[in-house]
């Protein structure tokens, strides 16, 4: 493919890579502000498991 | 004049015990069956070869599936609660649903990572750890309501009860072993043909397993003698071979002490005899006239212990333990020189008398083990060392240049473990060391007979701990009349003394049919209960006059084991691993790191973690994997951990039964209500956490926007609210590896408004 068309299409590419990008963040931008972060709930929760005896035996008997 | 006919010998250690180092008994039979003549003897391991095929990504996958079928999610979440009695199938549902796939990819990196080198890395030790126990329970799960943990294996069917026991050894569905030992042992063991198959029962947990396996081996080889000892058995193999039925799983089994039963039986059979009755500590089945009638021989005498030879551990597959270097057991002596402890019925197992090798001889066989099989670390096995030996002991080991290190159980010595004595003890290469400090009650450790002070205890524990010696300490709760305010007492000082006393390993008093608690009950104030329908009863409940009860005593556990975990830096989060994997712990202390170090770096990593606060650069795991339920898990959880739950489940190592435990618990523990929530995996960090449904959204959102920066960056300027929510969220999920750093870990300027020639999120960990 000759060079000239080669840098077009390269020119192309980023320019579109570039929108996708701006849309991209645009989306991002959108769809936070459509969740409502403030007032949401985020509780994190984990278990700490408890020990039972049979796992505090160490010894061999 | 040794015969030379061919007499194959396979000594087997069922499922289930420790997965990171070897039991004792079949080495130290194995050498001396070799040592009479008998040159056939095969070691096999079935404990670890069993969690080493569990633990695989072939049969997880199975069970992913199988999970899939016997316990579908969507059926079980159908009511507005969860009941009590739906509560372990629902969890065990929902965990495989989440954590399957990511087990299934990571077991073999996981069980990788104990065995070598990255053992000693504990940001690589604990996930392995979760990854290999959350696997359990994926395997537990698909024979649900079995449950195999590395600590227990348990089913719905009664350890007491003979019936039941036998059941449970044909139950295809919920018994893993039938389809393991089918598969995995029972092909080998037919073309090897042994004329003699030796079943070494220790634990309660092993019970089934090892009637399941002798079941099956006799009916696949009727010529083959099957017989079972060890210290389980010790206690309750006389009502198991009166049991009806249990000749079909069973042809012998031996008393105690196993070397010369064991031998005078390959003796006879071998020379064709059917009469067994001249062996001493032999309980057989006598089937000459067709039907089986169980014979009692009289007890025979202990051996010459220093006389026995070294244990031959060749065979056992020491590549499969989940260690990166495997820790030998090795008997110092067998029996309790002190013997005096009324709760205590150890001595029991391994016979009557006190006998021990000399220190020269221990020394001897130390650097033969170690020459053989390359043991650079020995775990001696011993109720307790007289004085004597803990000063001829240490001298021996110099003297030969054994150059390894060792931990033992212990006994509160003052005039042996005095300043000098530690430091010597520690230069022979001791480590760790185990004392029987129970209680800080004056008048219990009178009623216990302890022989000991608070003040020898402690002065030999800093004596020891000064000559960088780490102190783990047993205690125990609930002993008869013990109040609730001497348990605290015991917790409170144990918690002072956090700088000398690293461990605690507590157990709950229980009662045995040999201890003295139970052949004299009045003299501690308790009144025994029975069962008239566990014709294999051990573990008795109780009522006390005073102090607390045994489900008082039960909870009391439960509230000292939390103050430990708050306070010993060794027991705090997931540090506690390491103490509940039999010498992982000790191992590090082997390797040179002194216990005031590793406490630090164990204080260290739980406070970094907590430290841990919200970052720009944060990015989901990759790992990470979410489902939504349909109950709060951590309600769940907590639930099945109340000790009402724990009691409908029979835990084999204390045995604490509870009649109508299960509808007890089902009576009074409340439903968990209905309420949308998502359970939350991660395949790197392995670990399950429980999120709202907009925590879900929120993790939806930083996966679109990349890190959390660029999702931050994207929020009006004043959202300020929403901004820090959202950091407070992603600190937590960083806390527990949810959320990853995608940069370095120090950035070396503050992170900008994120562009998108940001790196992408990778594995920076």
């Amino acid at each position: 493919m000759p060079a000239k068309e080669n840098e077009n299409e390269r020119q192309e590419a980023q320019a579109s890579e570039a929108g996708t990008e701006q849309a991209t963040g645009a989306e991002n931008a959108k769809a936070a502000e459509a969740l409502d972060f403030a007032n949401m709930d985020l509780s994190v929760e984990s278990v700490e498991e408890r020990i039972s005896p049979s796992e505090t035996n160490v010894f061999d008997k | 004049m040794i015969q030379s006919t061919a007499f194959p010998v396979s000594l087997v250690f069922p499922p289930q015990g420790h997965f990171t180092q070897p039991y004792l008994a079949l080495p130290c039979l194995k050498a001396w069956l070799q040592d009479k003549g008998f040159a056939d003897v095969e070691l096999r391991d079935l404990s670890v070869e069993a969690y080493d095929h569990f633990l695989s990504p072939e049969y997880l996958a199975w069970a992913k599936d199988r999970v899939a079928e016997r316990l579908p999610l969507a059926e079980l979440e159908s009511g507005d609660s969860l009941p009590f009695r739906d509560m372990r199938a629902w969890r065990a549902a929902a965990e495989s649903a989440v954590s399957a796939d990511a087990l299934i990819e990571r077991i073999d990196e996981a069980k990788h990572v104990l065995r070598s080198e990255a053992f000693y890395d504990r940001d690589r030790y604990v996930p392995a750890v979760r990854a290999l126990y959350h696997g359990l329970r994926l395997v537990s799960a698909a024979h649900y309501p079995s449950e195999l943990t590395p600590h227990n294996f348990t089913m719905r069917y009664a350890n007491d009860r003979s019936n039941e026991v036998l059941a449970a050894t044909v139950d295809g569905d919920e018994n893993p072993f039938v389809r393991f030992f089918a598969e995995q042992v029972l092909p080998d063991l037919v073309k090897r043909k042994p004329r003699v198959l030796g079943l070494s029962v220790i634990y309660g947990s092993q019970l089934v397993p090892a009637l399941t396996l002798g079941r099956m081996v006799k009916e696949a080889l009727p010529d083959c003698h099957v017989t079972a000892g060890g210290g389980f058995l010790a206690y309750i193999g006389e009502k198991l071979m009166n049991a009806p039925g249990m000749d079909a799983c069973l042809d012998s089994m031996i008393f105690h002490e196993g070397e010369a039963p064991l031998e005078k039986l390959c003796v006879a059979l071998r020379a064709g005899e059917s009469d067994l009755s001249e062996i001493g500590s032999l309980t057989w089945f006598d089937r000459r006239e067709g039907k089986a009638v169980t014979v009692a021989n009289p007890s025979g005498h202990p051996v010459k212990l220093d006389s026995a030879p070294v244990p031959d551990f060749d065979g056992l597959p020491w590549d499969k333990y989940f260690s990166p270097e495997v820790v030998v057991p090795y008997d110092i002596n067998r029996g309790c020189y002190y013997g005096e402890c009324t709760f205590c019925t150890l001595p029991t197992v391994i016979g009557p008398g006190y006998r021990t090798r000399k220190a020269s001889t221990i020394a001897e066989h130390v650097v033969q083990l170690r020459d053989a099989v390359g043991a650079k670390h020995v775990n001696f096995i011993t109720d307790c060392m007289p004085p004597g030996m803990i000063q001829d002991l240490p001298d021996q080991l110099i003297e030969a240049e054994a150059n390894v290190t060792w931990w033992s159980d212990a006994r509160v010595e003052p005039r042996a473990y005095t300043t000098e004595g530690a430091k010597k003890l520690y230069d022979s290469g001791c480590r760790k060391l185990l004392f029987g400090f129970e209680t800080v009650t004056p008048r219990l450790l009178k009623m216990m007979k302890k022989g000991q002070s608070l003040k020898s205890t402690i002065e030999v524990a800093s004596n020891c701990a000064d000559a960088g010696i780490s102190v783990t300490f047993y205690a125990m709760v609930g002993f008869p009349s013990e109040t609730r305010a001497e348990a605290q007492a015991t917790l409170a000082f144990l918690q002072e003394h956090s700088d000398v006393v690293r461990e605690v390993s507590l157990q709950t008093f229980h009662i045995d049919e040999v201890a003295q608690t139970y052949r004299e009950p009045e003299k501690f104030g308790i009144r025994v209960l029975d069962d008239p329908a566990a014709d294999l009863q051990l573990y008795h409940d109780y009522e006390s006059e005073v102090g607390m009860t045994s489900e008082e005593a039960a909870e009391m556990f439960e509230e000292m084991m939390a103050g430990l975990r708050a306070s010993l830096p060794l027991f705090s989060g997931d540090n506690i691993f390491y103490f509940m994997q039999k010498s992982h712990y000790f191992l590090h202390l082997a390797k040179g790191t002194l216990p005031d170090d590793f406490v630090a770096a164990c204080r260290e990593r739980a406070s970094a973690r907590e430290a841990r606060v919200a970052r720009p650069d944060l990015a989901p795991s990759p790992g990470l994997t979410s489902i939504g339920i349909a109950y709060p898990y951590g309600k769940v959880v907590e639930t099945l951990g109340h000790p009402l739950a724990r009691a409908a489940r029979p835990d084999f190592l204390t045995g604490r039964f509870v009649a109508d435990a299960e509808g007890l618990a089902e009576r009074r523990l409340e439903p968990v209500a209905a309420g949308e929530r998502v359970l939350c995996y991660d395949a790197i960090a392995c670990d399950f956490v429980e999120l709202a449904p907009d925590g879900l959204r929120a993790l939806d959102a930083l996966r679109q926007a990349g890190t959390l920066g660029v999702l931050t960056g994207s929020l009006g300027p004043d959202a300020s609210a929403a901004r820090d929510n959202l950091e407070a969220f992603a600190a937590r999920l960083y806390q527990h590896d949810l959320l990853v750093p995608t940069l370095l870990p120090e950035p070396r300027t503050a992170p900008q408004a994120e562009t998108a020639t940001q790196a992408k999120p990778s594995h920076a960990r």
